[in-house]
């Protein structure tokens, strides 16, 4: 796997959209990749957090036969939270403050989720 | 920094100028949505702007809210209150969070901030959308070619500064010495808790509940007095993939259990399958215990 392109994409999705503060990327069973967070936030409880929040809104989108699921967005007073699936392996959870325009969000992560889910699979069929 | 200044004259600059006196021009009401980073919309009345938003500098809900004037539980109560409102004056008057005066002062403060933030940055393009509601509307708008004239000449004045920089850009850090901070204000300590090498001044406005303008300046001034930091390389990012667990290969389907069939009949014992008779002495004539019940019990046979 290139961890400097996964990184560069990180990066450059925190300095493509305004108002991401924080960005990690998680495998689908929780355990984290690569954090571009802040000090005061754990990595590691926000990988396993973000995990199992995806899979119960998976869950949730298959029970009522919503189809894919796209992403789910926490929103609090200070900002939200959004995790997006990156295939069916990992994830990646994207924190952003009040200013952040969450639709522009969407748009700018679908290339960058595509981009490092090809970076994740690289590492895969290298079978490292 | 060439950087701030050519920004000014550039064709966003203009096309965002060209774009509001029009506006204004023609007693324009509705929005005029700014694409570019950070981008914005403002919002005009008759011509005269009464409102901007952007995601480049704190909203008059931020400002409320991460200054600690007020809690998100009474937010979210006079929300509710107000029956879906996302700007609830009246509430916030009513119970005493704030005086009409002072809500005034946000709304004016957050409209010519959010206006330095979009001439600081880059525009992109200028698109009325007539439809487009205010948040937080002022009640005498201003003068577009007034605001534009005053959000520009903020930017003059950072970068004036010894060490401009622009909102959005460059990621301040502590520096490496042990700063004494007794001689600093208020606004200067309650940077340097939060400056991490990772948020922007603009980051930083949002987080502290101040105007974009008045932290970038704030910063600006740190960095020449050797206050805060600009490292040349940013944080870097660390990546943990265990070796022995490659934790993103694509699952492979499990193998597929024995198949178990249930027997159609019950089962049939074979004599002697289970090699106990082997194991045991064998008579050696049929002159054995069975004859002797035989000849006791006066059987025929």
């Amino acid at each position: 796997m290139d961890h400097k392109a996964l990184t560069l994409e990180m990066r450059t999705l925190r300095e493509q959209v305004t108002g991401i503060t924080d960005t990690a990327l998680t495998a689908a069973d929780g355990l984290l990749i690569a954090a571009d967070t802040a000090d005061s936030i754990d990595p590691e409880a926000l990988a396993a957090l973000a995990a199992a929040g995806l899979g119960l809104a998976r869950r949730t989108a298959e029970a009522t036969d919503r189809g894919t699921l796209r992403q789910t967005v926490t929103y609090g007073s200070h900002g939200c939270a959004a995790t997006y699936a990156v295939g069916d392996t990992a994830l990646m959870v994207v924190l952003g403050d009040e200013g952040m325009d969450v639709d522009r969000l969407h748009l700018a992560a679908r290339p960058t989720l595509d981009r490092i889910e090809s970076i994740l699979t690289e590492k895969a069929s290298e079978g490292v | 920094m060439s950087g701030i200044r050519d920004s000014l004259g550039r064709v966003g600059h203009d096309l965002l100028a060209a774009a509001l006196s029009a506006c204004g021009r023609e007693e324009f009401t509705g929005g005029l949505r700014v694409s570019g980073r950070p981008g914005g919309i403002f919002h005009l009345r008759g011509g005269l702007v009464v409102a901007v938003e952007s995601p480049g500098a704190p909203g008059p809900e931020a400002l409320l809210l991460r200054s600690g004037r007020i809690g998100g539980e009474q937010w979210a109560d006079l929300v509710r209150e107000s029956g879906g409102s996302r700007w609830p004056l009246a509430g916030l008057i009513a119970h005493g969070y704030a005086g009409a005066a002072q809500l005034r002062i946000v709304c004016v403060l957050a409209l010519h901030d959010a206006a330095f933030a979009v001439v600081a940055g880059d525009v992109d393009d200028c698109e009325r959308a007539p439809d487009a509601q205010p948040l937080a509307p002022v009640g005498l708008g201003e003068i577009p070619a007034r605001l534009l004239q005053d959000a520009t000449r903020k930017l003059a004045a950072i970068t004036a500064l010894p060490y401009p920089v622009r909102p959005d850009r460059e990621r301040p850090r502590p520096p490496a010495y042990v700063l004494d901070e007794a001689g600093l204000g208020m606004l200067q300590r309650e940077l340097l808790a939060h400056v991490d090498g990772r948020r922007t001044a603009r980051d930083l406005a949002f987080r502290t509940g101040r105007g974009v303008y008045t932290v970038t300046a704030e910063v600006a001034r740190m960095l020449a007095e050797g206050l805060l930091e600009c490292a040349d390389t940013p944080v870097p990012i660390a990546v943990r993939v265990p070796p022995e667990a490659p934790v993103v290969r694509r699952r492979e389907p499990a193998p597929a259990p024995p198949q178990f069939t249930a027997p159609t009949a019950l089962p049939r014992r074979n004599p002697g399958a289970s090699g106990i008779t082997e194991s045991l002495v064998p008579e050696k004539s049929g002159a054995g215990w069975k004859g002797f019940f035989r000849l006791r019990n006066g059987t025929s046979k």
